[in-house]
This record gives C-alpha cells, sequence and structure tokens, in this order.
C-alpha cells in the first residue's frame, strides 16, 4: 500500500507542475496588455512600463515560468497588482469558502445519493426505484444556475427561510451554515441524482455475482450482503467520481459564488482573469489544480484501501 | 437485481420512506426563522458594484473606492449632494483663488483624525497633496494634480497651494476629490497602505474589510460636522447586478444599483416599501471610427455612418427609454455641455446613401465593428449593424473581453490598430469637461485616442481650456472642441447611459450628478438633513 500510495504521489506531482505550466502558458498568451487594464487611462507609458518591468511581463515567457517555480519553492506566490498584498494572503483567505460550499455540496449529495442508489438497486422497478430515476435525470439535467436561481426566488426572496447573499458573519457557525444551504443545494443537486445512478448500476451488478449468490446460499443477513459484499465494491466507481466531481466542483463553484453573492476562489479567478491580474490568476490556478489533483489521489488511495486488487495492479478502477 | 425479502434494517417500504422523508422535512422547514432578513434601522446595507482594491487616494482607481472614502475622509471642499457639481467647503473653512496659479485654504478648528492621530493641520494638506505628485510614489492618480507644484503652510491651520501654471480643474478634479490624511498616521504605516487606512476624519470611521464581502463603517464619534445618520454602513461588492436586485427583494439590501432592463419589472412589481431613482451615468458611450484605416479614410464615408447611426433607435433599445442621446462626451450638467450635437440623433439615412455615393462606394460596404463583451454595449452595436444595414453597410460585429478591447487600439501592444475600423467605445468621465475630452487630443495618438483623431484647433482649445479659470469662456471652448469632433466625422455620440438604483422607503439617498451614492448623504426617510 505505501509503494502504490507513493507511486500515486509522485504521479500527481508531475501532472500538477504539467497542468500549473500548461496553465501559466495559457494565461500569459491571452490578449490584453495587464498594465493598460491595471493602471487605466490615467497612467503613462513610464508607469505602464514600471508595471510591466515589476510583473516580469517583459521577460520571455521561460524565464517567467521559471522565476514562478523559484518563487513558488521559497513559499511566495507573488504579489496582487491592484492592493499590493500577498498573494497567498488573499488565496488562502477565499480558499476556505470554497472548500466549505464545495464539502458541503459533494458531502450532502453523497449522504443522499447513495441511499437513494442502494434502496433503487434493491427495490428494482418499484415505484421509489422509477421517481428516483426520473428525480435523478430532472436533477442531472437542470443547469445548476438554474436551480440557484429558482431556490433564491422561492426561499430566500419569496419566503425568506435563507439569506440571499453573502457568507454569513465570521465566528457565527450557524449564520454561516445558513448561508450556505442553497448555494450547496445549487451545486450539488445535480450530483445526487448523478451518484444514485451511478451507485444504483453498480449495485445491479455486483448483485448478480457469484459471491453475492454464494452469501445468501450461506444465509447472511440481507444487511451484511449489501454493505459489506455488495455496496463495498459497488461503490468504487462511485469513489473516483466524487474525487473528479470534487475537482470540477471547485471550479464549477463559480456561479454560486456569484449568484448567492459568496467570497471564493472561483469569483476570485474570474475577477483576476478577467483585470489580467497574473498574480492572483496564477495563485488561484495553483490551488485550485493542486485541490483537484489531491482530490483524484485520495480517491485513488481509497479505492486501493477498499479493493485490494488495485493495489496489486497498480490500477484505479 | 431487486429483491422483494423483507429482513434487517432496510425494510423501509415506500409509504414509510415519503412517511418519514415528510417528516423530516417539516422538521427542518419548522425550525427555520421565517424571517425577514430586513435591516436595522441604525444600519445601512448597501451594493457596490466591485471590491475595494485600496483607500490610498494616489493608488485608487475606480469609483467603488470613492464611494468608501468619500465618507471616512475630508476633502478641502466637497461636490453638494444636490446633485449638481456645485462644490463647498468640508474640511476646509475658508478655499479662494489667489490668481490662476495659488489657492489660498484655512482649515476648520478641531478636526480630529482617528486613531490618536491629532488635529488636521495645514501640514497635512501639504503631506496628503505633495505625496501623490512624489515621483517616488509612481502614483497612478499623479495626472489628476495637474500642474500643482507644492503647498506652502502658513501656520497651522492655513497655507496656500501653488501650481506651476494655470490647472482649471484643480478645483473639482483634485481639491473636491483627493483627501487630507494625517501625514504621521500614513508615515507610521510606512508611507503608504492599502484597504486598511490608518486614519479616518470623516463622518464615518472604517471599521472592517472582507476581501470580496464587504467594507464597514461605523459612525465617527469625534465628527464635528452634521451627525453621521448611521451608526453602520455596510458596503457589499457584488459585481452582479442580478444578486444584488434579488438581495434587495430578500431584505438584504436597502440600496442597489441595478440593470436597466430591470427597471421595467421593477416598476409594475415594485416590491414592498420601495421605489426607483434613475440618475445619468457619468459614462460616456460613442462609436468610433479610425479615420487611418483605408476604408474610412474619405470623411464623406465617415459623414455618412454619423449620418446613417440612428442615435434615437439606439437609446431606446439599449437604455429602454431611460437615457437621452449625448450631444458629446460632455455630459448634460457639465460645463461645455451642447445643446444640440450637429447630426440630428435620428439621423438622416437618404443623406447618408448620397455621401456614400458621391464618395464613389461600392456597396455593399463591409466593415468590422470591435466592441468589448458588455451587454449593454452589444445591444448598442446591434441597433448600429441594424441602422448602418438600411444604407447597404454590412457590419461584422467582433466581440471582445473587455481586456483584450482595452488594448486593441494601443500602439505598444501590436498591430492589431491598424486593422481596427469601427468600435464601440465608452468610458467614465469626471467632475470637470477637461477630463471627458483630454482622450483625444494629439498626444493620445496611439494610446486612448483610437480614432486616431487630429487638429490643430482641438489641441489649442483642450490646452486654452485648462488655462482659463473664465468659466463662460471655457464653456464656449469645450463646446467648439465637441463640434470639431464630430466635425471630423470620427464620432457618433451615442449617450452618456443611466444608473438606475433601487432604494427602501426607510431610506433617503443621495447620488453625485455621474450616480454614485453619497454615503454621507443617505438619511433615514423620517430624518432631516
Amino acid at each position: 500500500m505505501l509503494k502504490f500510495t507513493a507511486r500515486r504521489a509522485l504521479l500527481a506531482l508531475i501532472i500538477l507542475i504539467l497542468a500549473v505550466s500548461l496553465l501559466f502558458a495559457m494565461i500569459h498568451m491571452m490578449p490584453g496588455d495587464p498594465a493598460s487594464v491595471i493602471l487605466g487611462p490615467k497612467a503613462s507609458p513610464a508607469l505602464k512600463a514600471e508595471l510591466s518591468q515589476r510583473m516580469g511581463l517583459d521577460q520571455p515567457l521561460l524565464v517567467q515560468l521559471s522565476r514562478f517555480y523559484a518563487d513558488l519553492a521559497r513559499g511566495d506566490l507573488g504579489v496582487d497588482v491592484f492592493s499590493d498584498r500577498e498573494v497567498s494572503d488573499i488565496v488562502f483567505e477565499q480558499l476556505p469558502y470554497t472548500l466549505a460550499l464545495v464539502l458541503t455540496a459533494i458531502g450532502g449529495a453523497t449522504l443522499l445519493g447513495v441511499p437513494l442508489g442502494c434502496f433503487s438497486a434493491i427495490r428494482r422497478n418499484s415505484l421509489l426505484d422509477r421517481v428516483t430515476a426520473v428525480m435523478s435525470v430532472a436533477f442531472i439535467a437542470v443547469p445548476s444556475f438554474v436551480v440557484a436561481l429558482y431556490l433564491l426566488l422561492l426561499l430566500a426572496v419569496k419566503l425568506r427561510w435563507f439569506p440571499a447573499m453573502g457568507a454569513g458573519a465570521d465566528g457565527d457557525v450557524a449564520d454561516q451554515a445558513r448561508h450556505l444551504v442553497l448555494p450547496a443545494i445549487a451545486l450539488g443537486l445535480g450530483w445526487v441524482g448523478y451518484i444514485a445512478r451511478l451507485v444504483r448500476a453498480s449495485m445491479l451488478e455486483v448483485m448478480e455475482d457469484n459471491h453475492i449468490r454464494t452469501a445468501r446460499a450461506f444465509g447472511l443477513p440481507e444487511r451484511t450482503i449489501i454493505v459489506h459484499y455488495a455496496l463495498r465494491i459497488a461503490i468504487l466507481p462511485t469513489v473516483t467520481i466524487l474525487g473528479l466531481g470534487i475537482g470540477s466542483m471547485l471550479s464549477g463553484a463559480l456561479f454560486a459564488e456569484i449568484v448567492f453573492s459568496r467570497p471564493g476562489i472561483g469569483k476570485l479567478l474570474h475577477e483576476a482573469v478577467i483585470t489580467r491580474n497574473y498574480p492572483v490568476v496564477m495563485g488561484s490556478v495553483l490551488v485550485t489544480t493542486a485541490f483537484f489533483v489531491l482530490s483524484t489521489f485520495v480517491s485513488d488511495i481509497i479505492n486501493a484501501a477498499l479493493d485490494p486488487r488495485l493495489r496489486e495492479s497498480g490500477k484505479s478502477s | 437485481m431487486g429483491t422483494k425479502k423483507k429482513s434487517g434494517p432496510y425494510q423501509i417500504d415506500r409509504r414509510d420512506f415519503l412517511r418519514q422523508s415528510t417528516l423530516a422535512g417539516l422538521a427542518i422547514a419548522g425550525s427555520l426563522p421565517n424571517v425577514s432578513w430586513a435591516v436595522l434601522g441604525d444600519q445601512l446595507h448597501i451594493r457596490n458594484y466591485q471590491d475595494i482594491s485600496t483607500l490610498d487616494p494616489p493608488f485608487t482607481i475606480s469609483g467603488a473606492e470613492s464611494i468608501v472614502f468619500k465618507a471616512i475622509f475630508q476633502n478641502l471642499l466637497q461636490f453638494k449632494s444636490d446633485g449638481t457639481w456645485d462644490t463647498e467647503l468640508d474640511a476646509a473653512e475658508y478655499f479662494e483663488a489667489i490668481d490662476d496659479i495659488h489657492y489660498a485654504f484655512r482649515l476648520k478648528r478641531g478636526q480630529i483624525f482617528s486613531n490618536g492621530s491629532g488635529e488636521m493641520t495645514a501640514d497635512d494638506v501639504k503631506f496628503s497633496f505633495e505625496r501623490i505628485i512624489d515621483p517616488d510614489m509612481h502614483a497612478i492618480n499623479a495626472p489628476d494634480m495637474g500642474t500643482l507644484s507644492h503647498v506652502e503652510v502658513h501656520d497651522r491651520y492655513s497655507g496656500t497651494i501653488v501650481l506651476k501654471s494655470p490647472y482649471a480643474a484643480f478645483i473639482p478634479i483634485a481639491a473636491a476629490t483627493y483627501p487630507i490624511l494625517s501625514r504621521e498616521a500614513v508615515t507610521s504605516v510606512g508611507g503608504r497602505f492599502g484597504v486598511r487606512p490608518p486614519c479616518c476624519s470623516g463622518p464615518y470611521l472604517f471599521r472592517d474589510w472582507q476581501a470580496k464581502r464587504k467594507t464597514i463603517l461605523e459612525k465617527n464619534p469625534n465628527w464635528k460636522g452634521p451627525e453621521a445618520a448611521f451608526d453602520e454602513i455596510h458596503i457589499y461588492a457584488m459585481t452582479d447586478a442580478k444578486a444584488a436586485e434579488m438581495a434587495f427583494e430578500a431584505g438584504q439590501l436597502d440600496c442597489a444599483e441595478i440593470t436597466v432592463e430591470s427597471v421595467g419589472p421593477f416598476e409594475k412589481n415594485m416590491p414592498p416599501d420601495s421605489f426607483l431613482e434613475v440618475h445619468p451615468s457619468g459614462r460616456n458611450f460613442w462609436l468610433g471610427m479610425n479615420q487611418t484605416n483605408p476604408a474610412l479614410e474619405d470623411l464623406r464615408v465617415r459623414r455618412a455612418i454619423q449620418y446613417a447611426v440612428d442615435v434615437a433607435a439606439v437609446v431606446e433599445a439599449t437604455w429602454f427609454g431611460l437615457a437621452k442621446p449625448a450631444y458629446g462626451p460632455i455630459p448634460r450638467g457639465m460645463l461645455g455641455c451642447r445643446e444640440r450635437t450637429l447630426i440630428p440623433a435620428k439621423g438622416d439615412a437618404g443623406k447618408a446613401r448620397a455621401l456614400l455615393k458621391e464618395a464613389g462606394i461600392e456597396l455593399p460596404l463591409r466593415l468590422r465593428l470591435d466592441v468589448n463583451s458588455d451587454a449593454l454595449e452589444l445591444t448598442a452595436v446591434q441597433v448600429i449593424q441594424w441602422s448602418l444595414k438600411k444604407v447597404g453597410i454590412e457590419v461584422d460585429i467582433h466581440t471582445q473581453d473587455n481586456s483584450t478591447f482595452l488594448t486593441m487600439g494601443q500602439e505598444e501592444t501590436g498591430e492589431q490598430w491598424q486593422d481596427m475600423q469601427l468600435f464601440m467605445m465608452s468610458f467614465i468621465g469626471s467632475a470637470d469637461p477637461y477630463y471627458s475630452l483630454v482622450w483625444f487630443t494629439s498626444k493620445q495618438l496611439g494610446q486612448w485616442n483610437w480614432e486616431r483623431f487630429s487638429d490643430e484647433e482641438f489641441d489649442r482649445l483642450n490646452d486654452l481650456a485648462l488655462a482659463t479659470s473664465d468659466a463662460a469662456e471655457r464653456d464656449r471652448m469645450y463646446q467648439r472642441m465637441q463640434d470639431i469632433m464630430e466635425e471630423s466625422g470620427c464620432y457618433r455620440f451615442i449617450s452618456n447611459g443611466v444608473m438606475p438604483q433601487i432604494v427602501r422607503k426607510t431610506i433617503r439617498p443621495r447620488f453625485s450628478p455621474d450616480g454614485y451614492a453619497m454615503l454621507r448623504g443617505f438619511r433615514p426617510a423620517k430624518q432631516q438633513s
């Protein structure tokens, strides 16, 4: 297991470096002069040149990239060109809001989706299975921003059960939780259907396996068969998908952060790209990519822990 | 494989599942407070269109920041809150132009900076103004100080501002815009600061800034002027106007700038205890023509385009009848604003066709029109496209993201400016007409003068208007400058736009002539100013 983990960690690091380098190149090749955008019309050519130099934009792309990694090795993500604040401070100030949102959304979706999928598989072709199927497809099909808008209109504007904007008062966990409910539902609802369908399909396949039939022949309780013999295997593709899901939600959180006026890394990145604030863009990209890689790495490890065959073959499900 | 076997804890049937789900749902719903998120009476909750980057005056870059710092700092002068560009005394009890290059001032006594930074003195005025023009500061806003040379301090409260040469925009753009900071406080934090000012002196004090969330101000107990109306002001950074509209409807905001397309729906279905105010904006929208592009070199072609564009239709479609066609870059209500355009807003398609024929243009003439991805401007260019099609000009619209668009016409960023033909531009002006026209001088060729418009008389008048303090003379010069712009065929002025605001009836708001919130003037509706 240790060897497997080390191998996966090395792979994750290589992926991270490649992804960040590629994104660095893509971002810096976008048209638009950051100095003009940042300084606005009042800036003199001398001031623009000074800013370009300060941002290192007067250097070739490879030099800029090597400087970025050299600074990164020292834990320096650079300085925000607008506010002169450390990029690391800015990014890590916003990151908890996005993580809280993503983890709540994916956690909630898992808590609902897995039992629903199991139940649908166990009660195959029952009314509840059909209702779950229809609802799942509906949840998957409706765009998240549409869900967000309707949740806002109904639960925040009309009924006023939940706040329409913000992230809650600092230090007030209950208030922060209240502010999380609607964005987390908007972000996670599609995943409920997705996970339910995935678990159902996997469960149906596993329930047909010989070892399940054997377990039944031995008279084991149904609960033991489902939890210990069926779900444990059926959950493997879901774990992999959840790893990817967390990654995609990190970037997908943007719409929830905009619609619900929440702070977060998605909104930070969006605004930084618009204004060509390269240090903040790279800081945000680095952190989100790292979390994406980390979440897939963790899902690989969980899969390997659940299924020893993967450790031996070195492959993920 | 489905199973009907009933054993173990999974013996939950459909009815149980539905019953338990319903009970759980009701329990959650019952535990939720059916509260109104309405604001408290002693707090003001207002939207700002973006987050602040810095409150240090030499480096502020947007109106979002000036909304905040006008409430927490004092200038020598301030703009009146009556919707005009007239100024009145603020920190100064006396301010007078001695001649074209000397302004004498005397501060009110007993104006105390927060954080123990002591009383405001003339030396603080000297420090605050001179640091903006200090070359070592590399201040973005140094050009706003114009020809400022230095400030002479006569005693604790009085001094003279000395300019190198006459600069007529000094009062609106410098003295009534840039605040006075404590030398001691700013020096103690290293000479510059970011979003957390080391001292305040206005009716409100800076209390907290939460990145991408809000800025919180609180009443200044040491403020000597008319008492601040609210104990706290929460200024929310909300880039998305639609989200702000929802938050207003949910009772979480007292005042929010909304989109123009929402004005109609709100008028039909107004939230309880709310009203709308629609103010002109200080933004200037125009269709620019690059006169050095071969397709537009002929003045008759540019004039044909001017006549072909139905500005009235563009404005109606874009601003839903809320805005008016512009008379030029200088907005209504400001010195130098014209009373008409040379070419009527409706245009004249017949004249446009005649001019194209006279120029020997083979129709259809295909032209490229660049525009940034702003929704308003995209709407405007579609109507322009329709207008031009009627006279045989086919327009290909090229939408650019804002940052790309802003550098397209600049020579230092490449050769793409040569390919530009038509472009939809917008620019936010300031409190003086100088700021609306300076971008079109020959000095700006290759920078912000994308039309490559160059006229000796225009350049001369620009210098003269800045050097004279005679308001009537300046007014005449600026009007003539806009005529010259229009005669060049490089511009079709569209509108100055609007800034609609939705406000709770419990609030009596105040806005500047360009539509920004003047927080000092906000009062509870029951309170008289």
